[in-house]
């Protein structure tokens, strides 16, 4: 299985991956990490993603404009969607859901809930 | 677990600290912006603090999470329009940036924790919102034909400046875009930036393209002052479209927002983006460089060992080595220039942590004061950038203390009232020069000497000139601070200012006008590791010369050595040169004068103002030399800055040319003198 991590600070994205990485370690599971929206973009053609994780506040184009994008677009509509932010986002979040993304985590939050909503995201057990 | 623990602790102390870097320039030029400050510039704080809440509330850094927590509140109301710009809100801000700074850094220090008043921080941004009412919203999508796809995708702040644009009378336009899947992000970006200079992109949303395979989409949302025509012309790749209803006609904007006609989209690409920086941890890069510093003593051997083969039959050989030793030569420099470009860094990275204490300092001595940065982008090498901070904080710290009259003093000298201070950044040959000018009151030379005197640093009846008033103040025990104040005391005077940037291999001096105001020059060598020499001998010993120190070299007769008033000078065209035997400054035994015709070799140097001729016996050659400290036995030998290998194995000392001058500077002959007839 696959999984994109969307999410501009590289610490961010450190822990991210290794939390799920070690929480995961039963399943054969690949991340892709992108630093921006257009990263996001741009890797996205060259994979088949299981799961997208994305951030909310970011440059260039944000969480929401991405999720739009997905959830409008014939080939990724179908991959499942976990948005990460803070709870002072909770209006952004709100708006995520409207555009149909799956999952969400506010920050900070606990390793297991994380790996916990991956899995059911990943719809395995 | 520990490790991890300690990595991300170091992950998060370095990705934090370039947050706050950015966090205090973007700081700087959000005050100098006014009320007038750009949306995006406010947006980008605020994803700067909620980036730093984030990271530390997963690590669990409580405090750091609390303050930037309350902090981001406070920005979030800010760039939704709900609060307003005031000076207390922009105080607040640089406070509390400095309180996250030292939390941070607390982080590795414990002892400094405790030392920042988060509760304080806090009241005061609970009173920043709570004293201002929160202004009614309104439907911005009223006036505005939007499609449901672009209305559904904004974010509460995207929602929030559509609504200030509509409000403003801005025109609301969408463009529509494709762009080659292969650099749309370059193209978009560059679209973007040239739309920015008369208008804000308020939201950009990708879209599956209609009619071409390999590209991607992009709908922006564009309030302009420019209406719908000019904007085309701006982008005439976009398929532009006003949003407003017929029965809402934009107001025009002023006639000089609509001149500004951006620059061609292929030109504004200098963007450059986070993913071009590289973290390097630089011990990893001084190992590198350590390695070119042994390979280019490999080549010096080479270098001689080619040199040493002139029989007849190794003629060959040796024009063969001589070949490959020069392309080892091309190819040396090129990895040496390449990771010497690597350890380089803008000086500008420290202007953060200069303006902010220069604020703070200004409030504490109650004086206005301007501080102007420049040449931010000149780039040093990140250990001298970071070696440099304290002796630069120190020199503004006395302009603003002893340097700037306070406000009425200034007045009625007929100054402006804000004393101004300037920090100018710029690259002079292989050195790195900063200025550091005040418009004070400019240093009294009659004022040093009776300072001089009362330490008892020189005699009550002696006279001294305006440079030697100057070379007082960089003695140990001088400080002009009547009381030792709290800003320019800290147990330090400039003595330890111009070791630390001797240390560095550097020069300070000093320029000023009584009255008018003063300047500090500091010199720096670009990079410490790799330097030109001239390598020459004296009392049977080689010498190294770093060349940046060498103005000239000539050739003279010991006929043509002059005394005045028992100190050796040289007349070099219009100018005496004072002389410095380098033999007699190591105390190395020297038979070379054989009487009038003897030949010597000066060489001219300089240090900051003065310039000195070294007295050698011969020129060896020009080299390439690595410097390598030296045991702790000659590290406090003046005139000496390390050591290194100039092939064959043979070690040679690296005279370091300022302190040399300090030290000896034409007293060497009477030091001897007096020593032998002891």
């Amino acid at each position: 299985m696959k999984i994109l991590v969307v999410e501009d600070s590289s610490s961010m994205r450190a822990y991210l991956t290794t939390i799920i990485e070690s929480g995961t370690e039963s399943y054969d599971l690949e991340i892709v990490e992108a630093a921006s929206g257009f990263e996001a973009l741009k890797t996205l053609p060259h994979h088949r993603f299981d799961a997208i994780l994305t951030d909310i506040n970011m440059p260039d184009i944000n969480g929401l404009e991405l999720v739009s994008f997905l959830k409008n677009h014939p080939v990724y509509r179908s991959i499942p969607i976990m948005v990460i932010s803070t709870e002072s986002t909770e209006e952004d979040r709100r708006r995520a859901a409207a555009l149909g993304a799956e999952e969400y985590l506010v920050k900070p939050f606990e390793a297991r809930d994380l790996v916990e909503k991956l899995r059911r995201l990943l719809k395995v057990a | 677990m520990a490790k991890e623990d300690d990595r991300a602790r170091e992950e998060f102390t370095s990705e934090a600290e370039e947050l706050l870097d950015t966090l205090s320039r973007d700081l700087v030029d959000f005050e100098s912006q006014g009320q007038s400050v750009r949306p995006e510039l406010v947006n980008k704080i605020f994803r700067e603090v909620h980036s730093l809440k984030g990271l530390a509330g997963m690590l669990g850094f409580v405090e750091i999470s609390e303050l930037s927590h309350n902090l981001e509140d406070m920005l979030d109301r800010l760039r939704m329009g709900k609060i307003e710009i005031s000076k207390d809100l922009i105080d607040l801000l640089y406070d509390a940036v400095d309180g996250l700074n030292r939390l941070v850094i607390a982080i590795n220090d414990p002892s400094l924790s405790g030392l920042v008043d988060i509760t304080g921080l806090a009241r005061r941004i609970h009173q920043i919102i709570t004293n201002q009412p929160l202004k009614a919203a309104d439907d911005p999508f009223a006036e505005l034909t939007l499609d449901e796809q672009t209305r559904k995708s904004l974010t509460e702040y995207e929602e929030h400046r559509l609504l200030e644009n509509v409000r403003a009378g801005k025109h609301i336009l969408s463009l529509e875009v494709t762009f080659d899947f292969s650099d749309f992000d370059e193209k978009l970006r560059a679209l973007t930036s040239s739309l920015s200079e008369a208008g804000e992109v308020i939201s950009t949303l990708p879209a599956i393209p209609t009619g071409m395979v390999n590209g991607i989409a992009f709908r922006l949302l564009y309030g302009s002052t420019l209406n719908d025509a000019a904007v085309q012309a701006v982008a005439p790749e976009a398929k532009v479209a006003s949003l407003r209803k017929a029965s809402a006609p934009a107001i025009t904007g002023p006639a000089d927002a609509t001149v500004a006609a951006p620059e061609p989209v292929e030109e504004e690409m200098s963007l450059r983006s986070l993913s071009q920086t590289v973290r390097v941890d630089i011990s990893r890069l001084d190992h590198v460089m350590n390695i070119v510093g042994e390979l280019i003593i490999e080549k010096t051997q080479l270098e001689s060992l080619a040199r040493a083969m002139t029989q007849q039959q190794a003629r060959m050989v040796s024009h063969e080595l001589g070949k490959i030793s020069r392309n080892l030569d091309r190819k040396l420099n090129e990895l040496q220039k390449s990771v010497i470009e690597i350890r380089m860094v803008p000086v500008g990275q420290i202007y953060s942590k200069l303006s902010r204490t220069v604020r703070k300092l200004a409030r504490e001595l109650n004086k206005e004061i301007e501080l102007v940065l420049r040449g931010e982008d000149t780039e040093l090498d990140k250990m001298m950038v970071e070696e440099l901070t304290d002796p630069l904080m120190h020199i503004i710290r006395n302009a603003l203390d002893h340097g700037i009259e306070n406000a009425d003093e200034r007045r009625a000298t007929g100054k402006h009232p804000v004393g101004k201070v300037v920090l100018t950044a710029y690259q002079q040959g292989n050195s790195v020069v900063l200025d550091v000018r005040d418009d004070g009151r400019g240093i009294d030379p009659e004022r040093i000497r009776r300072v001089a005197v009362a330490r008892g640093l020189i005699g009550d009846k002696e006279v001294i000139d305006q440079q030697r008033a100057y070379e007082l103040m960089f003695t140990a025990g001088f400080s002009t601070a009547t009381a030792v104040s709290e800003i320019s005391g800290r147990g330090v005077g400039l003595d330890v200012v111009k070791k630390n940037i001797q240390e560095l291999k550097g020069t300070i001096e000093v320029i000023s006008k009584v009255g008018e105001g003063t300047t500090f020059r500091i010199s720096l060598p670009i990079t410490l590791a790799i330097i030109q020499a001239l390598i020459v001998e004296a009392g049977g010993d080689m010498f190294a010369i770093p060349l940046t120190s060498v103005e000239e070299s000539l050739r003279i007769y010991s006929r043509d050595i002059r005394r005045v008033e028992r100190r050796e000078v040289f007349t070099l065209r219009d100018y005496t040169l004072p002389l410095l035997r380098l033999a007699d400054a190591f105390g190395l035994d020297d038979d070379h004068d054989h009487g009038a015709d003897t030949k010597w070799f000066v060489v001219v140097t300089r240090a900051g103002e003065k310039t000195v001729g070294i007295l050698v016996n011969a020129l060896v050659r020009q080299q390439e030399v690595v410097i390598k400290s030296i045991g702790e036995r000659l590290k406090m030998t003046p005139g000496i800055a390390g050591a290194t290998e100039i092939g064959e194995g043979e070690i040679v000392l690296v005279v370091d040319v300022g302190t040399l001058i300090d030290h000896f500077g034409g007293r060497a002959r009477e030091v001897r003198a007096a020593a032998a007839a002891s």
